[in-house]
């Protein structure tokens, strides 16, 4: 038994991933990236869009947890998809 | 899948609406398949929980055999939450330890779904993992089939049921419903944290198989509209919180710091300690109650579950039960639609009529304020706990001062906080739509 809990980046190590080779999710072209990334993507519980030191969005695809809340809190600014069947996220628990 | 081969019905997604659809279908002799985007069925699926089994017993009544259930909910408890502590209110019945167990049990999805798709797959459903469906097939306007993202992936079907989970982007694309709102679409965030059975059954005051749910309200969410939990499994607890993305938005919270922020709590913390985490996860909820569900039916097309909207998110907070009884109904409505030979929306409209008989849809009616009632209220989630904590903690502070004065003046500097009438108006408005 551990006395602290592991936050983010180790958490997500707790979950089995299968990275698919194609992101499945994108800003759309025009849209100002930085600004929907600090003014809402920034609620993601994967923390998968951040912001580089350049101030560019970066998105980690790869650490998606497949619930679509980017996807309803900016529905038209970002692509969302379903990555490749049997791809991605998969839970043990659930 | 061939051109030639036909499914009588066609069933999009594995949870227990879509399960549920294809146990009762191909029970009943139809061709069934079942496609499943996850690497099995409830790879891809969350939730808090208490799985509601009154519709299981329904269609399987031995399922308490082999399911894997984790714990059978003897004690319920609520409770509102405030910045630095809580007041709460519980039940406990042991008589809920006998069959039919009150119908509640803490499950883990990944291996419950696992297990009920295997029935399903027993009663005479063809179930294909790994397969996401991105559109349907349409000839001449009509719908024809499915279109998975894999080799073959041209399934054609009379019917279809849409059971594809609160993203349904298969509902969406055919109009049966618009975008979920996100004042009203609940991002949860949980844990599943390990824990030996002992002190399980110590720290949550129950015993043997018996287990607890506990539920947080008010300030839950750091002011967010939304609400916490913990629910005890066999040798695990899952914990989680969760609240509406606009109002996370608004409050300018990301979602893992809340349940860090929720786990850290001093009501959370202790009951949790020396956990071990084994898995993190996310999912929404659709929470736009009876006037945000979607059309229910098309020619040739059906939609249950989460899928249509199908959540309860009063105190009660049933998915589950409604999944699965909108996706029995759906499955009986394509039997019957199978024996007149139309799959009109004449057929697939008997879907809806028939659920307005059940509690499904009944129990949606009932609480359809509830979302626009909890949106109206944000006093709820911050202002009103912090008073009602001051209120409380004061009142009970052993301190020398003559009762009958302390309460006059707490009663006092309460009501310059807020008016009788806001209090009075609050109370009934949530009276109204929680119970
Ligand atoms: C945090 C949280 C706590 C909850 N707590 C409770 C609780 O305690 N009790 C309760 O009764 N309910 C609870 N619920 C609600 C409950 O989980 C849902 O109502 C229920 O799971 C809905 O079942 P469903 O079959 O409609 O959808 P889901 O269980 O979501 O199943 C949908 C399935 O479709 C698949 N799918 C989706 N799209 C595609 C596609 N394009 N192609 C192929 N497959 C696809 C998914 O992988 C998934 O397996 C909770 C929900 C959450 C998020
Ligand atoms: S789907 Fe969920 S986990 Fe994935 S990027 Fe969007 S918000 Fe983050």
């Amino acid at each position: 038994m551990s006395d602290k809990f592991k936050t983010m980046e180790d958490k997500l190590g707790l979950d089995k991933f299968k990275a698919f080779e194609k992101t499945h999710l994108k800003i759309k072209e025009g849209v100002d990236a930085h600004k929907l990334v600090e003014g809402k993507l920034f609620i993601c519980p994967a923390k998968v869009y951040e912001l580089n030191d350049k101030g560019e969005a970066i998105v980690s695809f790869e650490n998606c947890l497949e619930c679509g809340t980017c996807r309803v809190a900016a529905p038209d600014e970002i692509e969302w998809e379903y990555p490749q069947g049997g791809y991605g996220v998969t839970f043990r628990f659930g | 899948m061939g051109a030639e081969e036909k499914f009588d019905l066609i069933i999009v997604g594995g949870g227990p609406a879509g399960l549920t659809a294809a146990h009762v279908a191909a029970k009943a002799g139809l061709q069934v398949i079942l496609l499943e985007r996850g690497e099995f069925c409830g790879s891809k699926n969350v939730f808090g929980g208490i799985f509601f089994t009154n519709v299981m017993r329904e269609i399987m009544p031995d399922f308490e055999k082999d399911a894997p259930l984790e714990r059978v909910v003897t004690r319920r408890r609520w409770s509102l939450m405030t910045p630095d502590g809580e007041m709460a209110g519980e039940f406990r019945f042991n008589k809920f330890a006998e069959a039919p167990h009150n119908n509640s049990y803490t499950v883990l999805r990944a291996k419950f779904d696992k297990w009920f798709a295997d029935k399903a797959e027993e009663a005479g459903a063809m179930i294909i993992t790994g397969a996401v469906v991105d559109d349907f097939i349409t000839e001449n306007g009509a719908i024809k089939g499915v279109k998975a993202r894999m080799d073959d992936g041209d399934i054609y079907g009379d019917m279809i049921i849409l059971a594809d989970g609160v993203n349904s982007l298969l509902a969406k694309k055919i109009g049966l419903h618009r975008e979920l709102p996100a004042v009203s679409t609940i991002v949860g965030v949980k844990e599943v944290i390990a824990l030996p059975e002992e002190k399980i059954l110590d720290r949550f005051g129950v015993e043997g198989s018996h287990g607890a749910a506990y539920e947080y309200f008010g300030y839950a969410a750091r002011g967010a509209i939304g609400s916490g939990f913990i629910y005890t499994n066999r040798d695990t607890l899952s914990v989680g919180v969760g609240g509406t993305i606009a109002s996370l938005i608004e409050h300018k919270l990301n979602s893992n710091d809340l349940l860090e922020d929720f786990k850290k709590h001093p009501v959370i913390a202790p009951l949790i300690k020396g956990g071990e985490q084994k898995e993190y996860s996310a999912h929404l909820i659709p929470d736009m109650g009876y006037n945000g569900l979607s059309k229910l039916y098309a020619d040739n097309v059906m939609v249950a579950g989460d899928a249509a909207g199908f959540v309860n998110a009063s105190l009660y907070h049933e998915g589950t039960n409604l999944a699965m009884e909108t996706g029995k109904i759906a499955g009986e409505a394509a039997v019957m639609a199978k024996e007149k030979n139309d799959f009109s929306s004449a057929s697939t409209s008997q879907y809806e009529k028939r659920l307005k008989e059940t509690f499904a849809l009944k129990d949606m009616k009932k609480f359809r304020n509830l979302p626009k009632t909890l949106e109206h209220s944000p006093q709820l989630f911050e202002k009103y706990p912090k008073i009602m904590e001051e209120f409380v903690r004061d009142m009970f502070t052993v301190d020398g001062e003559p009762k009958g004065k302390k309460q006059a003046r707490l009663i006092k500097r309460l009501l310059k906080q807020e008016s009788m009438f806001g209090f009075i108006k609050t109370a009934l408005d949530v009276r109204r739509v929680i119970l």
